[in-house]
């Protein structure tokens, strides 16, 4: 079992899984959407009652619930480092809350304005600012003011969708797209090329070719109006998988965790087979 | 009301992107064409964006 990189940017991945089974890419596929450890805000604390800055009272009131600004504020994507930060369950406080374990970041401000989530200044580590700084969490208006401590913790994504790394993992089986080569200068098959919606075939010279046949859908459009001079075929050995991450992460390290824990998954397995 | 953190079906962050979309298009840009540039390919994240109603600003000073 191979892994072929196509595309592997900071957010956005793609690669084929190559040798491979159907219930091997699924494994694959389940374990990226939910397994992948990641930090994101669990816990916020809300300052009641009046805020004073430069002698002006503001009320700590806003137009959302508390209840909603928290959930906005777990939803925003965290930077995660597993060298700097271990899972609470397994870290030296026991679960505590500590420097090893958590992010603490503080939101201060006063209407009127839109607080954005680059307004969160992590105590400590400069590092650890969100990097999508634009999300607006809330709106404030003039006499209104907000004050927050947000602390991170690690988690999975079979707990909460805020722990989730990556995001639209899917796969197809690899496309095959055959030409007749006695058919191929065949001004009728032409057609193929405008009746094909991802844009798989060309006319080079005359003859149809096929210049992408990983964009294909599988649809056989083409099939159909050839006459059996174009085939189609998925290809149920080799996977064409494509994801995105919010950032947390990089897609990099998304594939090499998910493939770490299939590794470890599959070694305990054996173990326990072994212990029967 | 406020635009959501991330696409209810995917979870892609669609949050940073609003604000962002509301000036390009206000500009005279084409709404498909602003939302192919910035990387919104699924149309779940797609129709998140396109059929936000921003009222926040009206509820804002009643709040």
């Amino acid at each position: 079992m191979d892994i072929e990189i196509l595309e592997m940017a900071e957010r956005k991945g793609s690669f084929i899984l190559k040798d491979s089974t159907p219930a091997m890419a699924n494994a694959l596929r389940r374990t990226m959407l939910s397994d992948i450890p990641k930090m994101a805000i669990d816990k916020v604390e809300f300052h009641l009652g009046p805020i004073m800055v430069d002698g002006k009272e503001y009320e700590s009131v806003t137009p959302l619930f508390d209840e909603i600004i928290a959930h906005r504020l777990g939803m925003v994507p965290v930077p995660t480092d597993y060298e700097l930060f271990s899972p609470q369950s397994e870290c030296v406080c026991e679960g505590e809350g500590c420097p090893n374990c958590t992010i603490m970041y503080s939101l201060n401000k006063i209407g009127p304005c839109t607080v954005l989530s680059g307004d969160m200044i992590p105590l400590g580590n400069s590092d650890l600012k969100v990097k999508d700084e634009d999300i607006p969490i809330v709106e404030l208006t003039d006499g209104q003011a907000v004050l927050i401590y947000a602390t991170a913790v690690i988690g999975r994504s079979r707990d909460h969708v805020k722990w989730q790394a990556a995001f639209g993992v899917g796969y197809k089986y690899l496309p095959k797209v055959g030409i007749d080569p006695d058919a191929a200068d065949d001004p009728e098959l032409l057609e193929v090329i405008d009746v094909c919606p991802r844009k798989v075939f060309e006319d080079k010279d005359g003859r149809l070719t096929v210049v992408n046949a990983n964009a294909c859908s599988l649809c056989r459009a083409c099939e159909r109006i050839s006459r059996g001079a174009v085939t189609v075929e998925g290809d149920d050995r080799n996977f064409l998988f494509t994801y995105d991450t919010d950032g947390s992460l990089t897609a990099r390290q998304v594939l090499d965790v998910a493939a770490g824990i299939i590794a470890e998954e599959a070694g305990g397995l054996a173990e326990q087979i072994e212990a029967l | 009301m406020i635009i959501p953190v991330r696409c209810f079906t995917c979870g892609k962050v669609v949050g940073s992107a609003y604000p962002e979309y509301v000036k390009r298009v206000g500009m005279g840009e084409e709404p498909a064409k602003v939302l192919d540039d910035m990387g919104f390919d699924r149309y779940c994240c797609r129709r998140m964006i396109i059929s936000h109603a921003d009222l926040i600003g009206e509820i804002a000073p009643l709040g």
